[in-house]
């Protein structure tokens, strides 16, 4: 992560004083975190997307409880944005109750949350890769190419797909252990 | 998605320090287990409302500490928790007769919204690993729910929630397990 951004620490506290260019940039950095995370637990597309206004105005409302001292901003704003979800579903809830996690198939609440916790964090993360590294990441891993078919679909020698490759890796490892630890 | 997965010595080759390859490991792990971020909407403008909007909201949480939640309510900023206009005080039942909490109610904003701050002690994690949820009770039952949250190993938690409701239409709060009506805590 650059050192010269700020925080989402201090993004949050500027959003406290009503700064809506800090807004703007947190907005740009969870977003698809947060709509990850309403996905994961609403299913419906739609439903997810309302969910992901709701919990963006509830991180606006909120900012000014925020507190630097007892911890990062990432998880504190998981969870305004997980309880923001999570009211905006009861107050709403569908025909078919993706939320109900009763004995069976279900997967265990703790296992869950945690999967989401990751998905959150590396949804974030993915934000500070540059553009010329994002696809390698996104085609390798969700679309399932070989390195010689991102090279060609890329137009990009083989080589500076390795390149990519790895810088983006160790770029998200630096984000993941420390910005979003 | 596909099913291919890719391999992490596919990626990043061989010429690799082992701790290195450690930490890219890890990443190469959690991308697996992420799966792809969503495509965003097409930008859809926030409605944003001014932080900030005391005044006759005072009267309003005087009014709730004197006629609606006389016991455990203090007006003003009395337990350290920023500015707020009013705080709950929370003790656990028997059920959880450790633990003890503060809710924190700050100054309404235009749209009715109350940001509230729930700060509690001594309530271990629940073994079924299902959160705690926070609900307003009228004549003893569960009306509305504030928010949900998960508490350390230590039973401790400081959550930020959010109340759009008419504090009027309610007699106290209390604090369950999710999918319970036990009451764990209460004003």
């Amino acid at each position: 992560m650059d050192g010269s951004e700020p925080s989402d620490g201090q993004l949050i506290e500027r959003i406290a004083d009503g700064d809506s260019r800090a807004f703007d940039e947190l907005h740009r950095r969870y977003a698809r975190s947060v709509l990850g995370l309403a996905l994961r637990r609403l299913g419906d597309r739609g439903r997810a997307e309302d969910a992901t206004q709701e919990a963006f105005v509830a991180i606006w409302r909120s900012a000014r409880t925020f507190d630097a001292v007892r911890g990062r901003g990432a998880p504190w704003l998981y969870a305004v944005a997980r309880n923001a979800i999570t009211d905006g579903y009861r107050r709403t809830p569908s025909p078919v109750s993706e939320l109900e996690d009763g004995p069976g198939s279900d997967p265990d609440p703790s296992d869950e949350a945690e999967a989401s916790w990751t998905a959150w964090r590396v949804h974030r993360a993915l934000e500070v890769l540059p553009e010329h590294e994002r696809p390698v990441i996104e085609l390798a891993y969700w679309s399932g190419l070989s390195q010689s078919e991102i090279a060609l679909k890329l137009g990009i020698p083989l080589g500076t797909v390795k390149t990519r490759t790895r810088s983006a890796l160790a770029r998200l490892a630096d984000a993941l252990e420390e910005e979003l630890r | 998605m596909t099913e291919r997965r890719p391999s992490l010595d596919e990626l990043v080759g061989e010429d690799v320090t082992p701790a290195e390859r450690e930490r890219l490991l890890r990443v190469h792990e959690l991308l697996l287990e992420a799966g792809p971020p969503p495509e965003l909407p097409v930008e859809a403008p926030i409605p944003l409302r001014p932080q900030r909007r005391r005044g006759a909201l005072i009267a309003i949480a005087a009014a709730l500490a004197v006629s609606v939640f006389a016991v455990g309510v203090v007006v003003g900023d009395r337990s350290g928790a920023g500015d707020a206009d009013f705080v709950v005080a929370m003790s656990g039942t028997a059920a959880a007769s450790e633990a003890s909490a503060s809710l924190a109610v700050f100054d309404i904003d235009e749209a009715g919204n109350w940001p509230m701050e729930f700060s509690v002690e001594g309530l271990t994690p629940t073994p079924s690993g299902r959160p705690y949820e926070l609900w307003l009770t009228k004549d003893g039952k569960l009306v509305a729910l504030c928010g949900g949250f998960l508490t350390n190993p230590d039973g401790s938690a400081v959550v930020p929630m959010n109340a759009p409701y008419d504090f009027t239409d309610f007699d106290g709060w209390v604090v369950v397990e999710e999918g319970s009506t036990a009451p764990l805590l209460t004003t």
